[in-house]
């Protein structure tokens, strides 16, 4: 059995490698569209929120899956220049935006969750709105976000396992082709503790920037 | 020359009338505290005043200049923008439950609207801010965040990091309300010394010895309307209407 594993290893941690970077570019880049997204649909011009609220509403209301599907492969058909050649790109894309999407919620619940003395107090000073978020109120919903957007975090890195759809091999992606060579099954135990590793070193980290954005509490 | 005076302010959340034409005074250097039973619109004048409520009707004048004009809910006029935003400037204002920005030191709360609003520079500012710091004698809380302080305390910052932003006029909104017992006295210390050195203030308070001690001159308020106003001799010593000897009878 551990022979074995060791003769897979090199091909699952190839496809963790993808999984890993799917999951923290997509997170990452997520985040910043998240911001403007929440800020937009909390925003009392309706020109902004309106856009805004539907954007979230699509992207959280519509399988994943069909998304993937519709970026790599429908959009060329609605016109040639939205043609995306590199299966990469395309599941990064579709990521961002579904993750951004879930992303905002979160980020919209954190800044609703401030108190609103600190608005009070931040007008009274005299900051402007976008000055408020920046220096005031952002600042303040980043150790509360930590804990959500861990949580969004992980569930991306499993639905990266959809990308297969598209031709990518991430690590569930390999695992099912080491399986289905050897007729052995037994390649999803090393694929799944491989899974929880990379999970709980993840899991670590959030909980370090929890505690590093602890100190004024 | 008055710093702040009202004529006929009016605010309705929706049916409930919270002022009824409340028109009030104050003069240049003069401590005018409000006072009367909850519910009396007190809080909410105050607030008016910095636009943090936005009025239904009356008009608000800062340095004998009309500064905003409202009726049935609409703009009429109101200065020009950069001027106005400037004239809101002059207006510190300290909270019942301090509102300080928890993220950031004392320091740093202090400094934070001098750097970003009035756009000073760093070691100007700092020096500014540890000499406010001194003066509500926190100077060794510096870099502490206001978790760690009392209440006590953290109004005593919210109070230097008002006056960091060099106003012309203190708005405070029942200070100690929010404090224990014990802990209200330094606050009304500051505010003290405050007035002492000639500081314009306007307070919503509950503290009738600090009214008595501080104030130039003393408004009841009762209904959203100011029922009375005069020296704190007049006020306390001869109330005229009922429901300010009620009021009174019930604090004192």
């Amino acid at each position: 059995m551990i022979n074995r594993i060791i003769l897979w290893l090199p091909q699952l941690l190839n496809g963790a490698k993808m999984t890993i970077i799917i999951t923290v570019i997509s997170v990452s880049i997520g985040l910043i569209l998240a911001v403007f997204l929440a800020l937009g649909k909390m925003s009392r011009h309706k020109l902004l929120s309106a856009p805004c609220s539907a954007y979230i509403f699509f992207f959280r209301g519509t399988p994943l899956l069909m998304q993937i599907y519709f970026i790599y492969f429908g959009l060329p058909q609605l016109h040639a220049a939205l043609t995306i050649r590199s299966a990469f790109v395309a599941a990064l894309i579709a990521y961002v935006l579904n993750t951004a999407a879930y992303l905002a919620e979160n980020i919209r619940a954190g800044i609703q969750s401030i108190d609103k003395g600190q608005f009070e107090a931040a007008k009274a000073l005299g900051f402007s709105y976008g000055k408020t978020m920046r220096l005031i109120i952002i600042p303040q919903t980043v150790r509360r976000l930590i804990p959500p957007v861990g949580n969004e975090f992980i569930m991306v890195l499993k639905d990266v396992s959809l990308v297969a759809i598209i031709g990518l091999t991430d690590l569930t992606k390999v695992t099912r082709a080491i399986s289905s060579s050897t007729g052995t099954a037994l390649v999803y135990i090393p694929a799944m503790i491989l899974y929880l590793i990379i999970t709980a070193f993840f899991t670590f980290i959030f909980n370090k920037m929890e505690k590093r954005y602890s100190v004024y509490e | 020359m008055s710093m702040i005076r009202t004529e006929n302010i009016c605010k309705d959340f929706g049916s409930l009338k919270v002022l009824k034409n409340v028109s009030l005074t104050v003069e240049q250097g003069e401590v005018v505290v409000i006072i009367g039973p909850s519910g009396a619109g007190k809080s909410t004048f105050l607030r008016s005043l910095n636009t943090l409520e936005k009025i239904t009707s009356g008009k608000i004048f800062i340095e004998d200049e009309l500064f905003y004009h409202r009726e049935n809910d609409t703009t009429v006029s109101k200065m020009e923008q950069s001027k106005f935003s400037d004239m809101l400037l002059e207006m510190g204002m300290v909270f019942q439950r301090f509102n300080l920005f928890p993220h950031l030191t004392v320091l740093e709360n202090v400094m934070l609207a001098p750097l970003h609003v009035r756009m000073k520079g760093k070691e100007e500012t700092e020096k500014m801010a540890l000499e406010l710091l001194a003066r509500v004698g926190l100077s060794d809380k510096a870099n502490v965040y206001p978790a760690k302080l009392s209440g006590g305390q953290q109004q005593r910052v919210a109070i230097a990091r008002a006056l960091a932003m060099e106003p012309k006029v203190m708005l405070f909104d029942e200070p100690t309300s929010a404090l224990d017992p014990e802990l209200v006295g330094e606050v009304l210390g500051v505010m003290k010394d405050l007035a002492n050195q000639g500081m314009t203030m306007l307070c919503v308070t509950h503290e009738m010895g600090f009214a008595r001690e501080v104030a130039d001159k003393v408004v009841f308020m009762a209904n959203g309307m100011i029922l009375e106003e005069g020296t704190p001799e007049e006020l306390f010593g001869n109330p005229k209407t009922p429901e300010a000897k009620q009021f009174l009878g019930s604090v004192l």
